[in-house]
């Protein structure tokens, strides 16, 4: 090789993308961008996505009526007859919404809080943001304190259960086990209480509380669904920025910050994040807290491990969730199992698993 | 083969220095009224006994730590106000404890040393591209570009690290034992990595655990002991039987290397 006159300054290479990346490219306002899009992400989000239409098709065709895809299409589009569309556009296509904004909600949510505390078990659900979420909900909908609306409710509810878990942890913060444990103790708390309350209302007021409390998207109010709606869209893009901090997070705290990331911010943005979406998500359906395990794991193992799949994990999520709301009308119809019964008989053998391997390792 | 690298960060003088430090981890006080600065383009050795404050001294001056008291300057300003985007621009920090996620490629790592330099829309500049490529190769990791980090040997790891910090094209390179569980072979063609970076013009501190390799590669040897620094110097002018003593505790000879002139210890008994 020699002391040969560096070819590289003279003319430089052409730009050639990383292995595995499409790489987009342009110039805008005076200065050059570029875009790294990894290939298998992509592909695998739309696969992702397609199944989303494919099994949103089917569910809202299912049920007492029965619509083949194409008649669930065209009453979408308002092409069909006057049945069909009131069936499919008034009475289902609300239900299957909240299910697809509510499992994306969880499981971006999850994906979020398990790479902010590098362990797979830190969902929010087992560090008991959903139960005091619930708990809360539960209380303004039984009319301990009619004022503020469940929603709001919950989120108060996820912030606080998120701040108590913070400072029984001390010093280690979200990293480590103790964050996790206290976690766990709140939620049992916080789902005491839920039943305290319940056990002091009137039989119908409970039992018309009670599928909501196991997780459903049976006992959704449209409220509910709508403040989910105006909140994910922006999530999803914050969300989307924090990428490069979460995946160097997955690294260690030393080396985001050494490689020029603003560690507090990054923590709290996606603290933040991950609480309020969790809080929306349970005023909607309750605490169906196993699709923030399932959802993201699914989106790694497509990824191959491959980074954050954010945007992968709230795809994987809603997909869950719609699959596991049809399951649950089908299985023992006429009674309707609720989502979160189905999730949690698919999901506790996983989280046992996760339990129980020897080298427990982070997202 | 690497003399043809061409260093990318000579458009200005770097300095880095410890002022008057005192750093405390939990309750205990690891490092008091510590002052050092780094020899612009040399490469500095921190030795010293086990729990004498080496590694929290080198995070200090990286920022990953705060100083109780006193600063560490960073081209005149104190770190600790500087955002840490500038810092990472300036400074390259390669960690004790490196452990990488599954399925990440020695590519995968040697880009992320690029972040301080990219935007959410600058993702992969002619810049990245050509930093990326010289770190892989005066890493001598080409060959290995694609291999999962988890499937190579210690000595590759290690270098796949130091390439991370390489891409990072900072004029400062902090290393935190860079060669430690590495066997004799794989720590000097580290060592050699480290000196090839330093005729670039880059300013290295590093925490070496052994002293005979410390003394043979650097250019500056810093002794500390119970979080002060007793000697600092070239190896040849400050490394005595005594202060091997207060560093170690056990007696010896000093001799020269008849090969690269450097100091050795011969004749180490206990004392």
């Amino acid at each position: 090789m020699g002391m040969s006159e560096p070819s590289m300054v003279a003319e430089p290479p052409k730009l050639v993308p990383p292995k595995g990346f499409y790489l987009l490219r342009g110039h805008w306002a005076g200065r050059a961008w570029q875009l790294l899009i990894f290939k298998r992400s992509l592909w695998v989000n739309v696969a992702l996505t397609l199944g989303l239409l494919v099994l949103s098709t089917l569910a809202l065709g299912a049920g007492q009526v029965k619509l083949t895809p194409l008649e669930v299409w065209q009453a979408l589009w308002g092409m069909g007859t006057p049945v069909q569309e009131l069936v499919v556009r008034e009475l289902r296509l609300q239900r299957v919404l909240a299910g697809i904004l509510t499992g994306a909600a969880f499981a971006l949510s999850g994906c979020l809080m398990q790479t902010l505390a590098n362990n797979r078990l830190a969902t929010p659900g087992i560090i008991g943001i959903d139960n005091a979420a619930t708990a809360f909900a539960v209380a303004s909908v039984v009319g301990l304190t009619t004022s503020i609306a469940p929603p709001g409710m919950a989120l108060v509810g996820a912030a606080l259960a998120t701040f108590l878990a913070f400072l029984l942890a001390g010093q280690t913060g979200t990293q480590g086990y103790r964050f996790i444990v206290a976690g766990i103790g709140i939620g049992a708390i916080a789902g005491a209480l839920t039943q305290l309350l319940l056990s002091q209302v009137e039989i119908d007021t409970a039992n018309a509380a009670f599928p909501w409390t196991v997780g459903s998207l049976n006992a959704r109010s449209p409220g509910a669904v709508w403040g989910l709606g105006l909140v994910i869209v922006p999530s999803l893009i914050v969300a989307l920025g924090l990428v490069r901090g979460l995946q160097l997070l997955r690294i260690s705290t030393t080396i985001t910050v050494s490689l020029g990331i603003a560690l507090k911010r990054l923590r709290l943005v996606t603290l933040a994040l991950s609480v309020m979406l969790t809080g929306f998500a349970v005023a909607v359906a309750g605490p169906v807290g196993m699709v923030a395990l399932l959802g993201p794991e699914l989106a790694r193992l497509l990824n191959r491990h491959h980074g954050v799949p954010l945007f992968g994990a709230a795809l994987s999520g809603a997909l869950m969730m719609v699959a596991a709301d049809w399951v649950g009308r089908w299985m023992l119809a006429p009674i309707e199992v609720p989502v979160g019964i189905i999730t949690a008989v698919v999901g506790s053998p996983y989280l046992l698993w996760l339990l129980l391997r020897p080298a427990t390792s982070g997202p | 083969m690497n003399a043809k690298s061409t260093p990318i960060f000579t458009d200005q003088a770097v300095s880095l220095a410890a002022q008057a430090l005192k750093v405390t981890r939990g309750h205990n006080t690891v490092i008091e009224a510590l002052s050092l600065p780094l020899t612009p383009g040399a490469v500095t050795a921190i030795v010293g006994p086990n729990g004498c404050g080496k590694s929290t001294l080198l995070n200090t001056l990286a920022r990953i730590l705060a100083p109780e008291q006193g600063q560490v300057i960073l081209n005149g300003r104190d770190i600790q106000q500087l955002p840490s985007r500038t810092v990472a621009q300036q400074l390259a920090l390669l960690p004790q404890d490196t452990h990488a996620p599954e399925g990440m490629t020695v590519e995968d790592l040697v880009r992320f040393g690029r972040q301080p330099h990219q935007g959410l829309f600058q993702q992969w500049s002619p810049e990245d591209q050509a930093a990326v490529q010289a770190a892989l190769s005066a890493a001598d990791l080409l060959p290995l570009r694609y291999a999962p980090l988890d499937q190579l040997s210690g000595g590759q790891r290690q270098r796949a690290w130091i390439a991370m910090t390489i891409a990072q094209s900072t004029p400062l390179l902090l290393l935190d034992e860079p060669t430690s569980a590495l066997d004799l072979g794989h720590q000097i063609e580290v060592f050699e990595l480290i000196r090839r970076l330093a005729s670039q013009g880059r300013t290295v501190a590093m925490v070496v655990h052994d002293l005979l390799s410390a003394c043979r590669y650097a250019d500056q040897l810093v002794a500390m002991v119970a979080g002060e620094v007793i000697a600092h110097g070239p190896p040849s002018e400050i490394l005595t039987p005594e202060l091997v003593f207060q560093l170690y505790r056990v007696h010896c000879d000093i001799i020269e290397d008849p090969f690269s002139g450097s100091p050795m210890l011969a004749n180490v008994r206990r004392a």
